[in-house]
C-alpha cells in the first residue's frame, strides 16, 4: 500500500472525485500453465474530468484494467475508490466503446442506441430525444434507420460512440476504439472525440497500444509491461487544442518511447 | 433486368425438362407414362368428387397437416435441445453421442417401431415423423448456439440488459440463420417421412396416393399426383419460406438480391 493510497481514507481533500485504482490483482487459471498473472498490484488514479490513457505492448493487461473497471472483470485482490469511498462498478456511471464495434446488425443505428437506453432502463420518453441528440453529436443522424452492414468501419464505430455517450456517462472508457480504422478516419474521430469530451466534461479512461494517440489525447498516461505492472504515469502538458503536426506531440511521443524501451530492456 | 434474366432461366430449364419427358415417353412408352395421360389424368384426380369433396384435397390437406405438426414439434423440441448442448459443455460430453446413434438410426426403422407400438394409425404418425426429424434440428441449432458471439453477450451485459432482452435482441436475431436453415431440413425430410408414413401404415394422404398407384401398377396415376405434390412443394417454398427469409434477414447487405430458391 503506497501513502497516497493511505490518505484515501478521508475524504479526497480536494473533494475531486478522482477514481483511484489500489492494488488490482488478477491472475488467470491457465491448465498446464499454473495460474498467469495479467494485473500485478496495480494503481491508478483517474481524476474526474481528466483523459487518462493506458498503454502498453498487447497482453499486457490493460483491457483487463478497464474491464476492471466495467465490472466485466473481477479482479483478485484490490479496491476502487472514489472520495474515500469504496466503489463497486455498479456504482459508477459508466459508458463503453469496445475495440471492434459491437453492434447488433440486426438493428438499425437509431435501434442500437436505444438498445443500450433500454438496457440502463432511462425512461420510454426521454429515449428518441438522446437517440436523435447522440447521433447528431457524431454525425450520423442521416444514417439512423441504416443498418450497421451498410456503414464503413468509422461510422460503426460513430455508432458504438453515440451508444455509449447516449447513457450519459461520467466515465467513458474507451477500448483501442481507433485501432481498425484507416489512420485519416481514425484522426478525424479523435479530433472529433476531444470536443465531445470537451463539450461533455466526462472522464475518459482510454486503453492504446500507440503512443502518438495516447499522447494527442490524453492528459494522463499510465505505462504498463507485459509483467501486469503499470511503471509509470507521465503527464502530459501540450496546451489544447493539439495539432497532430505540432512538434511538441512528437517530442514527448518520443520521449516516452525512450522510456518504454529502457524499462524493457532494463 | 436480373430479375427478368433469372426468371427466363427458370422458364426454359422447366420447358427443358418437359422436353425431356415428353422424349422419354416418346422412347419407353411402357415405363414412362406420357405428358397428355398425365394431365388427363390430373385433371381426373382433381375433379373426382368423393366423400370429402374433392378427395384430392383430402389427402393433399392431410400430408400437410402431419408434415406441418411434426415440423412444429421437431422445431421446437429441436430449438431448446440443441440450444442447451451449444451452450453447456458438461450436457455436451454427457449427451453428444445420443445425438448421433439418434440421427443414425434409420428413419425406416423408426416409422416400422412406432407402427407397431401405436398400430396403423395416424399417431404413429405424429410420433415417427418428428421423432426422425428433431436430430437434424438439434444439430443445426447445436452449431449455431456455439456460434453465438461472447463479445455481444459482453456489450449487453455491460450496459445492463436483462435476460429478457438479451436473449430477444441479441441471442434470438444470433440464431435466426441457424433456425431456418433447420427448418427447411426438417421440412425436406419430414416431407418424405410423411410420405413414407401414409404408403406404409395409413390409408391417406399423397403418400397413400402413391402406394395405391404402386398397387395397381398405375405409374400415369403416380405421375398425375406426383405433380400434385410438387405444386404443394412450390407452393410452401415461395409461399412461405421464401417470404420469411427476406423478412428475417431484411437486415443484411445482401439482403437485396435474395438468392434463397437454390
Amino acid at each position: 500500500m503506497t501513502t497516497r493510497a493511505a490518505s484515501s481514507d478521508e475524504p479526497d481533500a480536494t473533494g475531486s472525485g478522482a477514481l483511484e485504482l489500489r492494488g488490482i490483482v488478477k491472475y488467470y487459471e491457465k491448465p498446464g500453465r499454473g495460474s498467469v498473472l495479467v494485473l500485478d498490484e496495480v494503481d491508478i488514479d483517474v481524476d474526474a474530468g481528466a483523459f487518462v490513457s493506458l498503454i502498453g505492448p498487447s497482453g499486457c493487461g490493460k483491457t483487463t484494467l478497464m474491464n476492471v473497471v466495467a465490472g466485466l472483470v473481477d479482479p483478485n485482490e484490490g479496491t476502487m475508490r472514489r472520495d474515500g469511498r469504496t466503489v463497486s462498478p455498479d456504482n459508477l456511471s459508466l459508458g463503453y466503446v469496445f475495440q471492434d464495434d459491437r453492434l447488433l446488425e440486426w438493428r438499425t443505428v437509431a435501434q442500437n442506441v436505444r438498445f443500450a437506453l433500454k438496457a440502463r432502463d432511462v425512461p420510454t420518453e426521454e429515449r428518441e430525444g438522446r437517440i436523435e441528440h447522440y447521433l447528431d453529436m457524431v454525425g450520423l443522424a442521416p444514417e439512423a434507420d441504416n443498418y450497421p452492414s451498410r456503414l464503413s468501419g468509422g461510422m460503426r464505430q460513430r455508432v458504438a460512440i453515440a451508444r455509449a455517450l447516449a447513457v450519459e456517462p461520467e466515465m467513458l472508457l474507451m477500448d483501442e476504439p481507433f485501432s481498425s480504422l484507416d489512420e485519416i478516419t481514425a484522426g478525424d474521430l479523435r479530433e472529433e472525440l476531444l470536443d465531445i469530451w470537451r463539450t461533455e466534461g466526462m472522464t475518459v479512461l482510454f486503453v492504446t497500444h500507440d503512443i502518438n494517440e495516447a499522447v494527442f489525447l490524453s492528459d494522463t498516461i499510465y505505462m504498463m509491461d507485459r509483467r501486469g505492472q503499470v511503471f509509470a504515469r507521465r503527464d502530459v502538458d501540450i496546451e489544447r487544442p493539439r495539432h497532430y503536426e505540432d512538434p511538441s506531440v512528437a517530442q514527448r511521443e518520443a520521449e516516452l518511447y525512450g522510456e518504454f524501451h529502457a524499462h524493457v530492456t532494463s | 433486368m436480373r430479375r427478368l434474366a433469372r426468371f427466363g432461366w427458370t422458364l426454359a430449364s422447366a420447358v427443358v425438362l418437359v422436353g425431356l419427358w415428353w422424349l422419354g415417353s416418346v422412347a419407353f412408352p411402357l415405363v414412362v407414362p406420357g405428358i397428355g395421360d398425365t394431365l388427363a389424368q390430373l385433371a381426373v384426380v382433381l375433379t373426382s368428387p368423393g366423400p370429402y369433396g374433392h378427395p384430392w384435397y383430402f389427402h393433399v390437406w392431410k400430408t400437410a397437416e402431419m408434415i406441418a405438426v411434426s415440423v412444429a414439434i421437431a422445431m421446437v423440441v429441436g430449438s431448446i435441445v440443441g440450444v442447451a448442448l451449444g451452450t453447456s459443455s458438461r450436457l455436451e460430453s454427457a449427451t453428444s453421442s445420443w445425438v448421433y446413434g439418434w440421427l443414425a438410426a434409420p428413419s425406416l426403422v423408426i416409422v416400422f417401431v412406432f407402427g407397431i407400438w401405436f398400430g396403423f394409425d395416424a399417431t404413429a404418425g405424429y410420433v415417427a415423423v418428428p421423432v426422425v426429424i428433431t436430430p437434424f434440428v438439434v444439430l443445426n441449432m447445436w452449431e449455431g448456439a456455439r456460434n453465438l458471439d461472447p463479445q455481444l453477450a459482453e456489450m449487453a451485459a455491460f450496459f445492463g440488459a436483462d435476460r429478457y432482452q438479451t436473449f430477444t435482441e441479441v441471442i434470438v436475431p444470433q440464431l435466426v440463420p441457424f433456425l431456418f436453415s433447420s427448418l427447411r431440413s426438417a421440412l425436406s425430410i419430414g416431407w418424405k417421412i410423411t410420405l413414407l408414413v401414409e404408403a406404409l401404415l395409413l390409408t391417406r394422404g399423397v403418400g397413400y396416393m402413391f402406394k395405391r398407384g404402386f398397387d395397381n401398377y398405375d405409374l400415369t396415376s403416380m405421375m398425375a399426383w406426383l405433380i400434385v405434390f410438387v405444386a404443394l412443394l412450390v407452393v410452401v417454398e415461395y409461399g412461405v419460406l421464401v417470404p420469411l427469409h427476406r423478412r428475417l434477414t431484411h437486415w443484411r447487405p445482401e439482403a437485396e438480391g435474395v438468392r434463397l430458391a437454390e
